[in-house]
């Protein structure tokens, strides 16, 4: 029993770096347009078949992928933001770019059944099977190496922020847009890489997710409501918010796995949603931007 | 410092059907009224024959899904148009309808057209706590709340097998004897959805024309200054958000009768709400027949797409691009772009004053004259309280 429990501990921290990655990236796009993005979890299948995609073509490890996914996810993000998003009228902005990413969403979801069909795929690697035990507990490899791809990540995206003044200009349009302006910061195109920055982590968080799991092209519904509830539990806009809400509600997911299943376990997340809406909804950790949206 | 133009309203003397400008615009305001009125009796009738005109039980069927479509879109846009909120996760409302119709009539076996109103019903009281959570947020987050309430029921659904079947699928019985046949059965659910969307209608425009509608569309132009103003806004929203679960559960319990069974993947589908937005944004929101002409143009088109192509993933790319082609270009949907071109037919009103300058000075006078007698009249201190005088006051802080 405690080798379950055990278990169910370490697979839902490894879970929810994977989600705080991915949360930290929809943060990202709130912070810099207040726009929910809810095409990020189609990004984020999109790159986890590119990852199977180049590993089915070439027979190289998916995480050189990479290579290519990121940079191309980052200037996709940027004319999205400069080409699409930039456009909506500022009065409506929040409603028009959820319906706008919703359906870049639907067209991508298209894309990949009509390119790959809807067969659900499965990359394998020399190290699928492998695992290691921890504490008398099973845990696989590659749950490990997609924590790992998650958490460095995390940190760099942490020290770009803090360390760069590239990190400063956008911490400072994340906070007040006009006044980083009246500063001499271009927000335009702090806006534009910001939001290159958050569909580079669904590109990170895509190569992660393909090596462990069965992807199909409408698994992004999967993935999105989750992804939803962390960041309205963390508080919207609120990168180390979101990414607490992700650890505690992946922890909660796994464990509540053992008595309840894995679908029933899935509804913790609608239910800390709810939760936070009647008792906080500010979310618990957000601070004021989160309160007009 | 009153301006002129507040001060120039139009008194009885002046000559308002004399003027050749005004007259002419008049003139097409009311052509425009026939014209409209004209279209639509046109429509309606057009819409009563179609079980007529329609050559085959196939495009008779499509025909009720697309009416279906029509009342689905009517149901949401309570919400969407009134205060802007937009839902993507009405499939909620006519997916519990649906199944609250199906399971009323196998478990109790009473009337379905009563089960059918009374799912309704149960549907809107369920939708009073998922408004009072969901509309304490705004914009972004209560679509967020609204996705996630089709994901949470498609997974309640599915899994919860022993009352709702879960992917095998729930057999609703037929309201209608079987000596009925098809085409019959799908003349008669036309006419009934016809009749949903008239009642639907019916509500949306009296509601429009409320002190009620009046505050929803407060809320949706700035819902700050709403409130500000004495709107009771969070009361507003879930009275409308609930009426507006209410028309989509009928619309879903009625489809349920209509198909006969009922699978959580379709009634709980996120691609079910976004038809419905789509419907509703291209035909325009804010206009009473915008969701219904938008719900038959792109009904229409979808319905033609899958025919041509088959059910196949690519119809998502369709969907998709259109709705970002909506979103990007016609926010304000066609029927508002539409009139919008013909009024550009109309003679243009003058903005130059028909008075002249030297009237307009005398007029003035005559006003400021009888403001001061008003006020010597009464004490002073009511002087200072008295409102016309106050506006005169620009620097009085």
């Amino acid at each position: 029993m405690t080798a379950l429990i055990t278990q169910a501990v370490i697979l839902g921290i490894l879970l929810g770096g994977l989600y705080a990655l991915l949360a930290a990236g929809l943060t990202l796009y709130f912070g810099v347009m207040r726009v929910v993005m809810i095409a990020h979890s189609a990004f984020l299948i999109l790159a986890a078949y590119l990852a199977w995609a180049f590993n089915r073509a070439t027979g190289i490890d998916p995480l050189f992928s990479l290579v290519a996914t990121v940079p191309l996810f980052f200037l996709l993000g940027v004319v999205m933001q400069r080409f699409l998003l930039s456009r909506l009228k500022p009065a409506t902005l929040t409603m028009m770019s959820v319906l706008l990413t919703f359906a870049i969403a639907l067209i991508i979801e298209g894309m990949l059944g009509f390119v790959w069909t809807g067969t659900q795929r499965r990359i394998s690697l020399s190290y699928s099977t492998a695992s290691l035990e921890v504490f008398g507990a099973n845990i696989a490899v590659v749950k490990l190496v997609a924590f790992g791809l998650a958490a460095v990540s995390l940190l760099a995206l942490y020290l770009l922020m803090k360390a760069t003044s590239f990190g400063q200009a956008l911490r400072a349009t994340i906070q007040h847009k006009e006044a980083a302006a009246l500063l001499g910061i271009d927000t335009e195109k702090v806006a534009g890489y910001g939001f290159g920055l958050g569909l580079a982590t669904a590109a990170i968080g895509g190569t992660a997710l393909a090596l462990d799991s069965t992807i199909y092209p409408s698994l992004h519904w999967h993935w999105i409501g989750p992804l939803m509830a962390i960041i309205v539990v963390g508080g919207l806009g609120s990168i180390p918010g979101a990414a607490i809400a992700a650890l505690v509600l992946g922890l909660s997911q796994s464990l509540l796995q053992i008595p309840l299943g894995t679908t029933w376990a899935q509804t913790v997340f609608y239910l800390a949603l709810f939760i936070t809406l009647m008792v906080r909804p500010q979310g618990f950790f957000g601070g004021r931007l989160a309160q007009r949206f | 410092m009153p301006n002129a133009s507040d001060l120039a309203t139009p008194t009885p003397t002046a000559p308002a059907t004399g003027r050749p400008d005004d007259s002419a615009g008049e003139r097409f305001d009311r052509r425009l009224g026939l014209a409209k009125a004209g279209l639509g009796v046109v429509a309606i009738v057009l819409a009563l024959m179609v079980p007529w005109l329609a050559p085959d039980a196939f495009i008779l069927s499509v025909a009720v899904v697309i009416a279906s479509y029509a009342a689905f879109a009517v149901g949401w846009n309570f919400v969407g148009g009134f205060t802007g909120y937009i839902s993507l996760g009405h499939a909620s409302y006519s997916g519990l309808g649906g199944y609250a119709v199906a399971l009323l009539t196998t478990h109790t076996g009473i009337n379905p057209w009563v089960a059918l109103v009374l799912g309704a019903v149960v549907v809107a009281l369920l939708a009073v706590p998922i408004g009072i959570a969901s509309l304490r947020v705004r914009g972004a987050s209560f679509v967020i709340v609204s996705i996630a309430l089709v994901l949470i029921l498609l997974l309640v659904f599915q899994s919860w097998a022993s009352v709702t079947g879960g992917s095998e699928g729930l057999r609703v019985p037929r309201p209608f004897d079987s000596s009925v046949l098809r085409p019959e059965q799908h003349t008669r659910f036309y006419f009934l959805f016809l009749v949903l969307i008239g009642i639907a209608l019916l509500v949306w425009w009296l509601i429009d024309r409320s002190q009620f509608g009046a505050g929803l569309k407060a809320i949706r132009e700035d819902e700050d200054k709403a409130e500000a103003l004495g709107v009771p806004t969070f009361r507003y929203k879930l009275v409308v958000f609930v009426i507006s679960a209410f028309f989509t559960s009928l619309a879903g319990g009625l489809y349920a009768l209509w198909f006969g069974n009922l699978d959580p993947v379709f009634q709980f589908s996120i691609l079910t709400g976004s038809y419905m937005v789509l419907m509703s944004l291209f035909g325009g929101i804010r206009s009473l027949v915008g969701p219904v002409v938008g719900a038959v143009v792109v009904g229409y088109a979808m319905e033609v797409f899958k025919a041509q192509y088959g059910d196949s993933q690519f119809h998502l790319v369709a969907l998709g691009l259109l709705l970002a082609v909506v979103v990007l270009f016609m926010p304000e949907g066609v029927v508002p772009a539409l009139l919008g071109l013909v009024h550009r037919l109309r003679p243009a009103a003058t903005s130059i004053r028909e008075e002249s300058a030297a009237e307009l000075l005398e007029r003035n006078r005559a006003i400021d004259a009888e403001r001061r007698a008003n006020n010597e009249a009464s004490t002073e201190r009511e002087a200072v309280d008295d409102p016309r005088h106050a506006t005169t006051g620009k620097g009085r802080s």
